[in-house]
C-alpha cells in the first residue's frame, strides 16, 4: 500500500507491503538508531516514539501508522535535554540500546517531567542494556528532569 | 619560523593518562548516528536463510532442497557435502581443534547446527525457503550430560583433530573413542598427607549452568569477492584471526582476504574466532557471491555459550586455620566443538584452588564434548565457574573454625612476591586490597540487623584471581599528521570497553596532544596490523603497551628531525604542547614547521610502528607448573549485603561493593564501568540467568524467555571501586579490567545468602524456587 506518516517532523510518503514491520522501513530509510536486539519487544532497542508512545518497531507493522508521527532519537533536537545529560553523565558503553533508552527517557518526562528514582525503573524496566549502564542511564533521566526544569524558570 | 618559549608551557599541561575522558563515540552513541557493522554500506547482496538441525545427534540421511529450490527468489541451496566436496578437510576451523564444519557433514552434533543454507534475493524469502528444507535423520544416542560423556561409550567425534595453531595439543591427534579432547593437570606438594594431617576439611559439588552472552547488537556477516579477493565485513572480536582462518580454509593468501569491523554493540567473548565468517567466506568464495547473514536472536543462543561447569572440590586447613591443601576436578561442557574450550579448561584450571597460599594442590580440569551447542570464550574465561567452587569452600571452611569470613580469607590470600599453586609468582595483585576494599564499603562489622519480619539479612564476600591471556601478540602503527593530529592504527575492537578512547589517550599523554586529536581507525586487515585478539582483559597491557611504544617511537623520530633543524642535540630537545623545544637555546619549532621543513610540503605524515608482544613458560604437563605462565594477574572482590525474603525466596540486594586491581586506570570513568557492568551481568549469573535444556533442546532461547538484568535489578547501592597497584611493566602500570569484576559476584551472593538463611547452595543460579525449595527442606 502507500501511505504517508511523518519521520522526525518531515513528511515521507512510501509503499510497503501489509507484513512489513516498522523497524525494517526504518532502517531502510536509513534511520540506524532504530536496532534490532530480540524481535519480540523484550529488548527495546528499537524502541520509538509514534505519536508520542513508546513502541517497540519490531513489533508494529508500518501500514498502521498511517498518517501517524514517529520520532528516532536522530529527529530529537540539538539541544535536547535528555541527549545533553546521556552525554554529560557518559550513559554508554557499547552504545547499541542507547537510542532505545533516550526514547523512552524522553516518553517519561513529556508524561511525567518530575519522575521519583522508582518512576524511572518502572519505566525502564522492559529495556535491556546488556553493558550494565543503568546507573549513569538512571541518573541521566534524572539530571534530565532538572535541567528541563530549570530550563522552563528562566525562559 | 620558529621563536622563543617564553609563554609557552615546557610541560604537557594537559596530561591525558589518568584522566576521565569522555568516549570519543559517546555523542553518536547517544544521538543513535554511530554507525555499527551492519549499518556500513556494502555491495548489493543475496541473503542466506539457515535450516537448522533438530536433532543432538544424528546421522545426515538425505536432504531434500526441490522445494525450497522452487521458491521464487531461491538462488541456491548449500550443503556441507557440497563445500567438503571442494575444500575437503580444509572446511573444518576452529582455534584448537580444527572440528567444526560451516555446515554440517554427514551428521549432526547439535540442535541449531546448520544444515542446509538458501541463498535468495532477500532476507524473508531466505528464511522462508531454508524452511522449506528437509532432512531424514539417522538418529544416534545423544551425550547431553557432561559426566555421561566421560564414562559412557557414545562419542559426538570418531577422533580428535588439533588444529595447527597450538602445538601443544598436536598429541592429541587422531585419537578416539573419547570425548574428552582436553586435560589439563596441576600437581603440588602432597594432597593426601597434608589433608590427613589437616584439622578441618570441606568439600562441595558446584554447578554452573550454561547462559548466553546475549550482546545486544546481532551478529551480521558479509561477504564478496572483488577480483581475486574476498571481502568481509563481520561483527568480530578476532579480525586478524577470522583473516587467518578463511585465508586457509579456502588456501588463498592472507593479502586475498579482507577483515572488517566497527566497533560492536557487545562482545563479550560471543563474537570471537569462527563464528558466521567460515559459512559466508565459504559460499561467496566457491560461488563468487555477494552475501549476507543476519541471524536472529534465537539463532544466537543456538551459536555458541558460556561452559556449564561441574567442580567438584575440597580444601583442608590446619588447626590454626591455614590452608594446607585443596583439589578440584573440574569438567567443562564444551559442547558439540572444542572452540577455545581446551585453553578455557586450562586457564581456569590453573586458577581452580583460588587466590590462597595453598602448599599441597591437585587440579584435573577436563574439556569434554557433548551434543549441545558448541561453548566459547565468555567474559571471565571459564574462571568465574571456578570461583563459584573455591570462594564457596573457603567460606564454609571459615565457618568451620567460627571465624570471620573476611578476616579467614585475609590469613589466607596470596600476597606480593607469593607463589601460586601453578608455580607464578604474584605481582601487582592486590587480594587484600580489593577484599579490604569491598568489606569496608558495604560496612562489613558494623551490626546488622539480621531479622526483620520475614526477611532474613545477611553479608557476603568473594575474591577473584584470574591470569591475562600470554603468550599474545599486538602492533600499532602511528601517523603523526603535519598539523599535529595523529592516526592511530590497531586492531583492537571496541566494543564498550573503550579501547578506543583509551589508546588515543596513551598516544595523547606521549605525543603531548589534545582529545580530539588521536583518532583511531577500525579494525581492517588491510590496514591495522595483527593483533592476536580482543578479549581476556588483555588491550589495556598489551595493545596498549604497542601504543605506548609506537607514540614514544614518533617522540623520538620528531626530535631527531628537530634536532637536526634546530641544530642542537637530540638530547637537548623535549617534546612538548605542539612541537619541540631546545632547552639550551629555548629555539621552538611547531609540528607544522617540523614536517614543512622536513618534507617540504604540506599534509605530510610520519609514521612509526612497534610491536608488543608476551612470553610465557608453558606449564608442565604432568604437573601445570610454570614459573611464568603468564604476564600477569588480575585481582578483584565483591562484598555483599542482601536480604532473603523467606515467603517468596527473592533475594535483595541493598549494598554491592566490587573491587579490581587495575595496575593504574588510564581513564577512571571507563574502568568504572567495567566494574560495575562486570558486577551487573555476574549478578544476572547468580540470580537467574541460565540456558535450560531438555534432552537436547534449549528450551529457553529467546528474549522473551531468557531473564537478563533490567534496571531493576540494580542493587539499591552499587560501589565500584578502583585499587591501583602500579604493573611494572604495564603501560602507565596499566592492567585491564573487563572481567575483574564478574569472577567474584556469584560466591559473594551465594555467602550472603548462607549468611542470612543457614544454607550452602551449590548450583546457580539463586532462583527463587530453589529458595524457597531448600528453605523448605528441598532440593539442593
Ligand atoms: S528488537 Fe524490538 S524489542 Fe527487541
Ligand atoms: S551500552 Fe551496550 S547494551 Fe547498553
Amino acid at each position: 500500500m502507500n501511505m504517508v506518516f511523518q519521520i522526525n517532523g518531515r513528511d515521507v510518503g512510501i509503499e510497503v507491503s501489509d507484513s512489513e514491520l516498522l523497524l525494517d522501513t526504518l532502517r531502510h530509510i536509513g534511520f540506524s538508531s532504530v536496532r534490532e536486539g530480540c524481535g519480540v519487544g523484550a529488548c527495546g532497542s528499537c524502541t520509538v516514539l509514534v505519536d508520542g508512545k513508546s513502541v517497540s518497531s519490531c513489533l508494529v507493522l508500518t501500514s498502521r501508522c498511517n498518517g501517524s508521527s514517529i520520532l528516532t532519537s536522530e529527529g530529537l533536537a540539538d539541544d535536547d535535554p535528555v541527549v545533553s545529560q546521556f552525554i554529560k553523565n557518559g550513559a554508554a558503553q557499547c552504545g547499541y540500546c542507547i537510542p532505545g533508552f533516550v526514547m523512552m527517557v524522553s516518553e517519561l518526562l513529556s508524561e511525567n517531567p518530575i519522575p521519583t528514582e522508582q518512576e524511572i525503573y518502572n519505566h525502564l524496566e522492559g529495556n535491556i542494556c546488556r553493558c550494565g549502564s543503568y546507573p549513569e542511564i538512571v541518573q541521566a533521566a534524572m539530571d534530565a528532569s532538572k535541567a528541563k526544569q530549570t530550563s522552563k524558570l528562566t525562559c | 619560523m620558529g621563536g622563543d618559549l617564553t609563554n609557552l608551557e615546557i610541560e604537557n599541561d594537559a596530561a591525558a593518562v589518568g584522566q576521565s575522558w569522555q568516549r570519543s563515540d559517546l555523542e553518536a552513541k547517544v544521538r543513535g548516528t554511530f554507525r555499527y557493522t551492519a549499518d556500513l554500506p556494502v555491495p548489493r547482496c543475496l541473503y542466506l536463510g539457515v535450516h537448522r538441525a533438530s536433532q543432538p545427534h544424528a546421522r545426515i540421511l538425505n536432504i531434500d532442497i526441490s522445494s525450497a529450490l522452487e521458491m521464487p527468489g531461491v538462488v541456491r541451496v548449500v550443503t556441507g557435502a557440497d563445500l567438503f566436496g571442494i575444500y575437503g578437510e580444509l572446511i573444518y576451523t576452529g582455534p584448537a581443534f580444527a572440528d567444526q564444519p560451516p555446515i554440517a557433514i554427514d551428521k549432526v552434533r547439535y540442535v541449531g547446527e546448520p544444515i542446509a543454507v538458501v541463498v535468495a534475493t532477500d532476507l524473508i524469502t531466505a528464511r522462508a525457503a531454508a524452511d522449506e528444507v528437509y532432512v531424514e535423520y539417522g538418529e544416534l544416542p545423544a551425550v547431553l550430560d557432561v559426566d555421561d560423556a566421560i564414562s559412557g561409550s557414545d562419542y559426538v567425534h570418531e577422533h580428535l583433530r588439533p588444529s595447527s595453531v597450538f602445538s601443544d595439543l598436536k598429541h592429541l591427534q587422531g585419537r578416539g573413542e573419547t570425548n574428552v579432547n582436553y586435560e589439563y593437570n596441576l600437581t603440588s606438594g602432597d594432597v593426601e598427607k597434608a589433608k590427613a594431617n589437616s584439622d578441618k576439611t570441606v568439600s562441595g559439588e558446584f554447578w554452573c549452568p550454561p547462559t548466553s552472552h546475549v550482546a545486544i547488537e546481532l551478529f551480521s556477516t558479509t561477504a564478496w569477492v572483488e577480483g581475486n579477493r574476498l571481502e568481509v565485513v563481520t561483527t568480530t572480536q578476532t579480525p586478524s584471526y577470522v583473516r587467518q582462518a578463511l585465508a586457509s580454509m579456502l588456501d588463498i593468501r592472507l593479502n586475498q582476504v579482507r577483515v572488517r569491523t566497527q566497533p560492536l554493540g557487545g562482545g563479550f567473548g560471543s563474537k570471537m574466532y569462527d563464528r558466521l565468517e567460515p559459512l559466508v567466506a565459504a559460499i561467496s568464495w566457491t560461488y563468487k557471491l555477494a552475501v549476507k547473514l543476519e541471524i536472529t536472536r534465537e539463532e544466537t543462543f543456538v551459536l555458541t555459550t558460556r561452559h556449564g561447569v561441574a567442580v567438584s572440590s575440597q580444601m583442608s586447613a590446619d588447626s590454626i586455620g591455614m590452608i594446607v591443601s585443596a583439589e578440584a576436578d573440574v569438567r567443562y561442557d564444551t559442547g558439540a566443538y572444542a572452540d577455545i574450550g581446551p585453553r578455557i579448561a586450562s586457564k581456569s584450571g590453573m586458577v581452580a584452588c583460588g587466590p590462597y597460599k595453598v602448599a599441597n594442590a591437585r587440579v584435573r580440569s577436563r574439556c569434554i564434548y557433548t551434543n549441545k551447542t558448541s561453548a566459547g570464550p565468555f567474559r571471565g574465561f571459564g574462571v568465574p565457574q571456578v570461583t563459584w567452587s573455591h570462594e564457596s569452600l573457603v567460606d564454609e571452611l571459615a565457618r568451620e573454625f567460627g571465624e570471620d569470613p573476611a578476616q579467614f580469607r585475609r590469613k589466607n590470600l596470596l600476597r606480593e612476591g607469593d607463589v601460586a599453586p601453578m608455580g607464578t609468582v604474584m605481582h601487582s595483585a592486590d587480594f587484600v586490597g580489593c577484599m579490604d576494599a569491598v568489606t569496608s564499603a558495604i560496612g562489613w562489622n558494623t551490626p546488622l540487623e539480621r531479622a526483620r519480619g520475614p526477611w532474613r539479612w545477611g553479608r557476603g564476600v568473594a575474591v577473584g584471581i584470574k591470569a591475562v591471556l600470554t603468550p599474545t601478540i599486538s602492533n600499532a602503527v602511528l601517523q603523526l599528521n603535519q598539523d599535529a593530529s595523529a592516526t592511530l592504527l590497531i586492531s583492537t575492537v571496541d566494543m564498550g570497553q573503550g579501547s578506543d578512547t583509551i589508546m588515543a589517550q596513551i598516544v595523547a599523554e606521549i605525543l603531548c596532544l589534545g582529545p580530539d586529536q588521536v583518532r583511531v581507525v577500525n579494525p581492517d586487515t588491510d590496514i591495522t596490523p595483527y593483533d592476536t585478539i580482543t578479549a581476556g582483559s588483555r588491550s589495556t597491557y598489551h595493545t596498549g603497551n604497542a601504543v605506548k611504544k609506537v607514540a614514544e617511537r614518533m617522540r623520538e623520530k620528531l626530535i631527531s628531525i628537530a634536532a637536526q633543524l634546530l641544530g642542537v642535540s637530540e638530547t637537548d630537545c623535549k617534546l612538548t604542547n605542539g612541537g619541540v623545544v631546545a632547552s639550551s637555546s629555548q629555539k621552538y619549532l611547531s609540528i607544522d614547521e617540523i614536517m614543512q621543513l622536513h618534507f617540504g610540503a604540506i599534509g605530510t605524515t610520519l609514521t612509526t610502528e612497534s610491536n608488543f608482544t608476551t612470553e610465557w613458560i608453558p606449564y608442565d604437563k604432568e604437573t601445570g607448573q610454570s614459573v611464568k605462565v603468564t604476564e600477569h594477574w588480575f585481582a578483584g572482590a565483591a562484598a555483599v549485603e542482601l536480604g532473603v525474603d523467606t515467603r517468596t525466596g527473592r533475594i535483595h540486594i541493598a549494598h554491592l561493593a566490587v573491587a579490581g586491581d587495575v595496575g593504574r586506570a588510564i581513564n577512571p570513568a571507563l574502568v568504572k564501568q567495567q566494574l560495575e557492568g562486570g558486577a551487573i551481568m555476574g549478578l544476572g549469573h547468580a540470580l537467574f540467568d541460565e540456558i535450560v535444556m531438555d534432552h537436547g533442546q534449549m528450551i529457553n532461547g529467546t528474549l522473551l524467555d531468557y531473564q537478563l538484568p533490567s534496571v531493576k535489578d540494580l542493587p539499591d547501592r552499587l560501589t565500584p571501586i578502583i585499587i591501583e597497584n602500579p604493573h611494572q611493566t604495564g603501560p602507565f602500570g596499566a592492567k585491564g579490567v573487563g572481567e575483574t569484576a564478574i569472577i567474584p559476584i556469584a560466591p559473594s551472593i551465594a555467602n550472603a545468602v548462607r549468611d542470612a538463611i543457614g544454607i550452602r547452595f551449590t548450583r546457580l543460579p539463586l532462583t527463587p524456587e530453589r529458595l524457597l525449595m531448600a528453605m523448605a527442606g528441598e532440593g539442593d
